[in-house]
C-alpha cells in the first residue's frame, strides 16, 4: 500500500474529537497524537489548524502537556508537542508556555540532595549526576528519550533566538546524553553500566539520541553509535525500531532507500500495525526525503 | 524523679515503639487481606521446553480445580528485553498456559505485558517467540504500556503513591495469572510472581524504566500493586532460571521446575526455597505474608512434588548474600 492508503488508515483511526489513542481506546495519547500530527502535516501542510487544535486543547495550565488526556500531570510529551507546533508554525503562544515549562523541568538528580546521594552513596549505576536532563514525568530521574526530545524541541524553537538559559539547558542535555552512552556506542533507556556490567543499547533510544545530536561535533562516540545503528538497521524487523532507524540515519545523510523498501514490505496495508504511534512513525519514515523532517535541527 | 540520659533514651525508644505499634493498629498499611488458612502449590518437573509441557501443565492445573469457566483470563508473563538467555518467560510455557486455560473453559485469554526497559514491545514479543502462539482466535496480546488507563486508589500504602493509573485490560480481567521467570534481581533480590506485576504499570504514564516505582521503593511498590490487583494464580517458569546478576545479565541455571500456586506469596516462598534462599529475607515476602498470602511451609499444601534442597544455592551479587540466612 502507498502513502495515501496508509494515511487514510491513520485518519480512519482518528478519534471523533481529534487526536489519536495508542490503539482502539478513546483515550487520546499525546505521543501518538504528536507522531500522527507530523504524518498528517507532511501529507497535507494546509491541515495545520485542524491538526494542532487537539494539542492546544490538551495543554495544561502550567504550559506542559500530559501523557494522555484525562491525566493532569505534566509529562515528557511536552517536548514532542512543541516539535509539532514548530512544524505547524503555530503562533498561539502555546510553544512559548511549553518551552518555559521545559526549561524549568529537570531530572530529580538535578536537585542537590539526590545529586550528592548518587555521588557518595548510590554507586550501583554509573553516571555523572551533574549532567542531568529531563524525566518522563516530574519526580523521577533523567532518561535518554525525554532528554533527546527536549533537546530537539529547544534547539528547533530557539534556532533564531537562543537565550543563555536555553543554551545552558541544551548543553547540559547534550552532555547528559554523551555521559549515558553505552560502552560500545548507542543508548538504552539511560543506564550504561549497572554493578560494573555494561548494558546493551536499544535501537529506538539510539536513533532518537542521535537525532538530538545531529548538529553536534561528530565525536568518536557519535560515530560509533551511528555505526551501531546502521548495523542494526540491516537486521531489525520490528516496524517501530526500523522506522526510527530510517528517521535518524536520514539526517546523517545515510542512504535509507533500501530500508524504506523493507519497511514498506513489513507494513503491508498497515492494518496489522495496531499501535497508532507505530503506524504514524512508519509513515514518517516512508516519507523521508519527501518532506521537511519533523526532527531536523537547523545548524 | 531525676531523668538521666539513659532513662531518657530508654523512655524515648519505648514511646516510639508504642507509637509505631499504635499507628500500625490505627492506620494499617493495607486495607485488604487475601490470606487464607492454607494455600496450594504444585512443583512440576520439566527438563526442557517442549510440546510435552502443555499436557504436563494441564494436568497440573487440574489439581487446583480452578473455576475459569466463561472468564477472561489475563496471563502476565515476564517479557523484559529482546536478549538471548533466560531473560523472558518461555513463550512455549505461555502458549501452553493460554491453550490450557481455554481448555479449562475460559472464554478468552489475554496475554498482557508492559516491558520495563525496551519501549518497542513488538521487538520483545518477536524475540521471545510469542507470535506463533497468538494465532488462535481467543488469544490476544495487549501491550500494557499503551493500554487505556484508569486511575485506581491503591489498597495498601507502603510506597506513599496513593494511587496509580493502571491498564483497563488488567482491571477488567476476571482471573489474573502471574507467569514470572525465576530469576535473581539486582535491586529486589529475586523477581518472581509479585515483582512480575511491575509490568502492569504503564510506561506511557510512568516511563521506561518505571522509575517512579524505584524512587518510591521497590518492595513498597510491589506490595501496593499486588494489594490493588490481586494475583489469582501463579505459573512460574523455573525450567531454565537465572542466577547471579539478574534480571538481565545473570547466568542460566537449569532448575527443571514449573511452580504452580493459588497464592503468590506461597509461590514466591516456594521458588525462593528452590533457589536456596530464606523467603523471610525477601522484604516484600516477609511483609506480604501478613496480607497477600502464606509464606510458612506449614500453611502450604503441596499438591505435587515438594521442595527438595537445591544441590547448590543460586549465586547472587555480594549485596544479596543475606538471602541465604537461616531457614524459615
Amino acid at each position: 500500500m502507498d502513502h495515501v492508503g496508509l494515511i487514510q488508515e491513520l485518519h480512519r483511526r482518528e478519534l471523533p474529537d481529534g487526536g489519536w489513542s495508542f490503539s482502539g481506546s478513546s483515550q487520546m495519547s499525546l505521543e501518538t497524537t504528536c507522531l500522527a500530527s507530523f504524518s498528517v502535516l507532511a501529507e497535507q501542510p494546509s491541515s495545520a489548524p485542524h491538526v494542532v487544535w487537539p494539542l492546544l486543547h490538551a495543554q495544561l495550565s502550567d504550559g506542559s502537556w500530559p501523557s494522555f488526556v484525562g491525566d493532569g500531570e505534566p509529562s515528557w510529551t511536552t517536548a514532542l508537542a512543541i516539535c509539532v507546533l514548530n512544524s505547524a508554525n503555530d503562533s498561539s503562544g502555546a510553544r512559548e508556555r511549553g518551552q518555559s515549562w521545559l526549561l524549568k523541568t529537570k531530572g530529580r538528580e538535578g536537585g542537590w540532595f539526590w545529586r550528592w546521594k548518587f555521588k557518595l552513596a548510590d554507586r550501583a549505576v554509573r553516571f555523572d549526576p551533574d549532567r542531568y536532563g529531563w524525566p518522563w514525568l516530574s519526580g523521577s530521574g533523567s532518561w535518554v528519550i525525554p532528554t533527546a526530545f527536549s533537546v530537539i524541541a529547544i534547539k528547533q524553537f530557539t534556532a533564531c533566538s537562543r537565550t543563555e538559559v536555553s543554551e545552558r539547558r541544551i548543553r547540559l542535555g547534550v552532555e547528559m546524553l554523551l555521559d549515558r552512552t553505552c560502552v560500545d556506542g548507542g543508548w538504552n533507556s539511560g543506564n550504561s553500566v549497572v554493578y560494573g556490567v555494561p548494558l546493551r543499547p536499544h535501537v529506538e533510544a539510539t536513533a532518537i539520541a542521535l537525532l538530538a545530536l545531529q548538529d553536534e561535533r561528530r565525536t568518536e562516540t557519535i560515530q560509533r553509535s551511528l555505526a551501531w545503528l546502521k548495523q542494526q538497521a540491516t537486521v531489525i524487523n520490528s516496524v517501530s525500531s526500523l522506522a526510527w532507524c530510517i528517521l535518524s540515519l536520514f539526517v546523517y545523510q545515510e542512504s535509507v532507500e533500501a530500508l524504506k523498501n523493507r519497511l514498506a514490505k513489513i507494513m503491508g496495508d498497515g492494518r496489522e500495525v495496531r499501535n497508532n504511534a507505530t503506524l504514524a512513525t512508519a509513515l514518517l519514515a516512508l516519507k523521508c526525503g519527501e518532506m521537511i523532517h519533523p526532527f531536523v535541527v537547523l545548524r | 524523679m531525676k531523668l538521666d540520659r539513659r532513662r531518657f533514651l530508654g523512655s524515648s525508644v519505648g514511646v516510639a515503639a508504642t507509637v509505631g505499634m499504635t499507628a500500625e493498629w490505627a492506620w494499617p498499611k493495607h486495607s485488604v487481606s487475601y490470606r487464607r488458612p492454607r494455600s496450594a502449590v504444585a512443583v512440576l518437573n520439566a527438563d526442557e521446553y517442549s510440546e510435552k509441557i502443555e499436557a504436563l501443565l494441564l494436568d497440573g492445573l487440574r489439581l487446583f480445580r480452578l473455576n475459569v469457566l466463561g472468564k477472561t483470563v489475563l496471563l502476565k508473563p515476564n517479557l523484559v528485553e529482546d536478549l538471548p538467555g533466560p531473560v523472558n518467560t518461555s513463550a512455549t510455557l505461555v502458549g501452553a498456559a493460554a491453550r490450557s486455560f481455554l481448555r479449562l473453559g475460559a472464554a478468552r485469554v489475554v496475554i498482557g505485558e508492559g516491558p520495563g526497559h525496551q519501549r518497542d514491545t513488538e521487538l520483545v514479543v518477536q524475540a521471545a517467540g510469542l507470535k506463533p502462539h497468538l494465532s488462535e482466535r481467543q488469544i490476544e496480546f495487549v501491550d500494557l504500556n499503551r493500554d487505556e488507563l484508569r486511575k485506581v486508589k491503591l489498597k495498601a500504602n507502603y510506597s506513599g503513591l496513593g494511587e496509580l493509573w493502571l491498564p483497563r485490560s488488567v482491571l477488567d480481567a476476571d482471573f489474573v495469572v502471574s507467569m514470572p521467570k525465576v530469576k535473581t534481581h539486582h535491586w529486589a533480590g529475586v523477581t518472581l510472581s509479585l515483582k512480575n506485576m511491575f509490568g502492569i504499570v504503564p510506561g506511557m504514564k510512568y516511563g521506561w524504566p518505571k522509575n517512579l516505582l524505584h524512587w518510591s521503593g521497590i518492595h513498597e511498590s510491589i506490595l501496593d500493586i499486588c494489594a490493588t490487583v490481586p494475583i489469582h494464580f501463579v505459573i512460574a517458569d523455573g525450567i531454565t532460571a537465572m542466577e547471579g546478576n539478574g534480571p538481565l545479565q545473570g547466568s542460566a541455571r537449569q532448575l527443571g521446575k514449573i511452580v504452580l500456586a493459588d497464592d503468590p506469596v506461597a509461590a514466591d516462598a516456594t521458588c525462593s526455597r528452590l533457589m536456596g534462599f530464606n523467603p523471610l529475607r525477601v522484604r516484600h515476602l516477609s511483609e506480604g505474608c501478613h496480607f497477600l498470602g502464606n509464606l510458612r511451609e506449614d500453611r502450604i499444601r503441596m499438591l505435587a512434588e515438594g521442595v527438595g534442597a537445591p544441590t547448590r544455592p543460586f549465586s547472587v551479587l555480594p549485596e544479596f548474600r543475606y538471602l541465604f540466612a537461616a531457614k524459615s
